[in-house]
């Protein structure tokens, strides 16, 4: 079971590493509330990747990517921000280069606080991964919601559809990322298995084996369809606006 | 409109919105003017007579109207300011002038009598007998002769057709015997007395020439406003018409946002009437691209602007 996750964990690496690349493509050469969208979802790529890194048994990197995790949503929702912000007054700020060195500058800070505080433990791995899933639940709901406002503003225009595409989008990541949370609040998730084993906590994984088989499963394919419905989306943006 | 002996022409056809009436009237004055002042406008005709410098009378004719002494000459700075006409002055002896002013100002004595109705020896002789000054007008519907009369002796014949007074009768013996001829008769006083009046001297030309000149600017002035102020409903009318087209293109190629985006960039670089000003069009095009590629595909973005970019140099210098 663990293989098969494993499995699925790397395509979904592969298929965000598509997406990133797509929508970090996309960003250049198009305007500042781009840039912060298609910034967020290629950091999403860089916080999925460790795990195909040599070095993903090294705990203050996946903090770091944790962080990063939660640095794609925040940026991504800045972005659709300004879009509904442009969208009800038409006013356009700030320049691209100020998104690319804000958002390195914010995970600059946040690795440097990760290393000079002591290295995580799992525990305190899984908490900033479990800040990471709360941030990206709550954030996809926020975003469903500007993406419908926004689409209520400029729904004749040719970029409307690509809107709804970005609510799907977030429909999927709020399934990947939301089931991931529950096994966490519920301490249903590897992580915890692997610490109440280690301290000898007894868990209530096996009372509730359905519901977390149903839940992964949901994870898993929430996770592959946020990826490929990214990378589909910037692909139909870049046709769209071409 | 006054068909009239030219006798010796001193200036002819000189346009009337030259002449300052007043200084022209003075020198003629000064001159002792013996003769007629013919002014020509589009839609009406003026004579004045002079008498050995004496303005003795003055007639303006405007259709089937007309206005003699003051009004004439009123009428007559009127139509000069308004431009358009035309002035002949000709000099004529001082008996012909009282002819030509029996003519036009005389008391008819007889009007529009059948030549074969009547004795015409016994009206020469009549004529003759009363040492008559003034005029017999012979006419038929398409000719007409004139004879001048000074205490009763003829002075001379015209013509139509002709322009200097003739001394042989025998072209108003012809018409005389057409049929249908018809005679007036049109007496005057002499031209010594014609001499005692003066409109010179009972009008004061400079002074109704000064008032003139005064409504006219004002007037002038009044229209130059009028001008302007149409000019600028008409150009408000025209930047109107072509801001809501930008904005039809505009909600065409992006939806509704683009009237607002149309109506945000304008308001930016100062409203419509900056459609007019090459930089502010620039900057306006390039505010609404900036936008308009949140919203749509370069290709269209692209058509977009060049629509509008033809709309604004075509229609907002017009």
């Amino acid at each position: 079971m663990d293989d098969i996750g494993n499995l699925i964990g790397i395509i979904q690496v592969v298929f965000w590493l598509l997406a990133g690349g797509m929508s970090f493509y996309f960003s250049i050469g198009n305007a500042r509330v781009w840039t912060s969208i298609s910034v967020g979802f290629f950091l999403i790529f860089l916080s999925q990747f460790y795990l195909l890194a040599p070095w993903a048994d090294y705990t203050r990197l996946e903090a770091v990517h944790y962080i990063i995790g939660t640095v794609a949503i925040m940026v991504m929702t800045h972005g659709f921000q300004e879009y509904y912000v442009f969208s009800r007054t038409l006013d356009i700020g700030g320049s691209k280069a100020a998104v690319y060195l804000g958002t390195l500058g914010v995970i600059c800070v946040s690795s440097v606080f990760i290393f000079i505080n002591p290295e995580p433990t799992y525990s305190v791995l899984r908490n900033i991964k479990m800040i990471e899933n709360a941030s990206w639940v709550f954030l996809a709901v926020i975003n469903i919601d500007l993406i419908r406002k926004i689409y209520a503003q400029i729904r004749d225009s040719v970029i409307s559809k690509g809107f709804v595409a970005f609510g799907i989008v977030f429909f999927f990541i709020f399934l990947w990322k939301g089931s991931e949370l529950y096994l966490q609040v519920f301490c249903w998730d590897n992580d915890w298995h692997i610490f109440a084993t280690n301290n000898g906590i007894a868990d209530t994984v096996e009372l509730y084996s359905d519901r977390i088989a149903f839940s992964v499963l949901v994870n898993q394919i929430g996770g592959m369809l946020s990826a490929l419905s990214v990378g589909g989306t910037f692909i139909y943006l870049y046709r769209l606006l071409r | 409109m006054f068909l009239l002996p030219k006798g010796n022409p001193l200036y002819e056809n000189i346009p009337a919105a030259k002449i300052k009436l007043p200084e022209m009237l003075e020198k003629l004055k000064s001159g002792n003017f013996t003769g007629y002042l013919n002014f020509t406008f589009p839609s009406s005709a003026a004579i004045l007579f002079f008498e050995s410098g004496k303005l003795i009378s003055a007639l303006l004719e405007r259709g089937t109207t007309r206005q003699t002494g003051f009004e004439a000459m009123a009428g007559l700075c009127n139509n000069i300011m308004a431009g358009g006409g035309s002035l002949n002055v000709y000099r004529l002896s001082k008996d012909l002038t009282m002819g030509l002013h029996a003519l036009l100002h005389g008391e008819m004595l007889y009007r529009g009598q059948e030549v074969k109705l009547i004795d015409i020896k016994g009206l020469l002789e009549k004529v003759k007998a009363k040492r008559l000054n003034g005029c017999l007008r012979i006419y038929t519907e398409d000719r007409s002769a004139l004879i001048f009369y000074k205490d009763g002796a003829p002075l001379g014949f015209f013509h139509d057709g002709t322009q200097d007074i003739d001394t042989s009768a025998s072209e108003s013996q012809k018409i005389a015997g057409l049929p249908g001829a018809k005679i007036d008769v049109l007496s005057t006083q002499s031209a010594d007395e014609l001499m005692d009046y003066d409109l010179l001297e009972m009008v004061n030309i400079d002074k109704l020439w000064g008032s003139t000149e005064t409504r006219y600017a004002a007037e002038m002035n009044q229209m130059k406003r009028d001008g302007q102020e149409r000019e600028v409903k008409e150009r408000d009318s025209r930047l109107k018409e072509l801001e809501e087209d930008l904005k039809e293109v505009a909600s065409a190629y992006l939806g509704k946002m683009g009237r607002t985006l149309v109506e945000k960039e304008l308001g930016g670089v100062g409203g419509r009437e900056s459609l007019q000003k090459e930089e502010s069009v620039i900057t306006f095009l390039a505010g609404v691209e900036k936008s308009a590629k949140l919203l749509t595909s370069l290709s269209k973005l692209k058509e977009m602007v060049d629509t509008m970019k033809s709309e604004i140099s075509s229609r907002a210098k017009a």
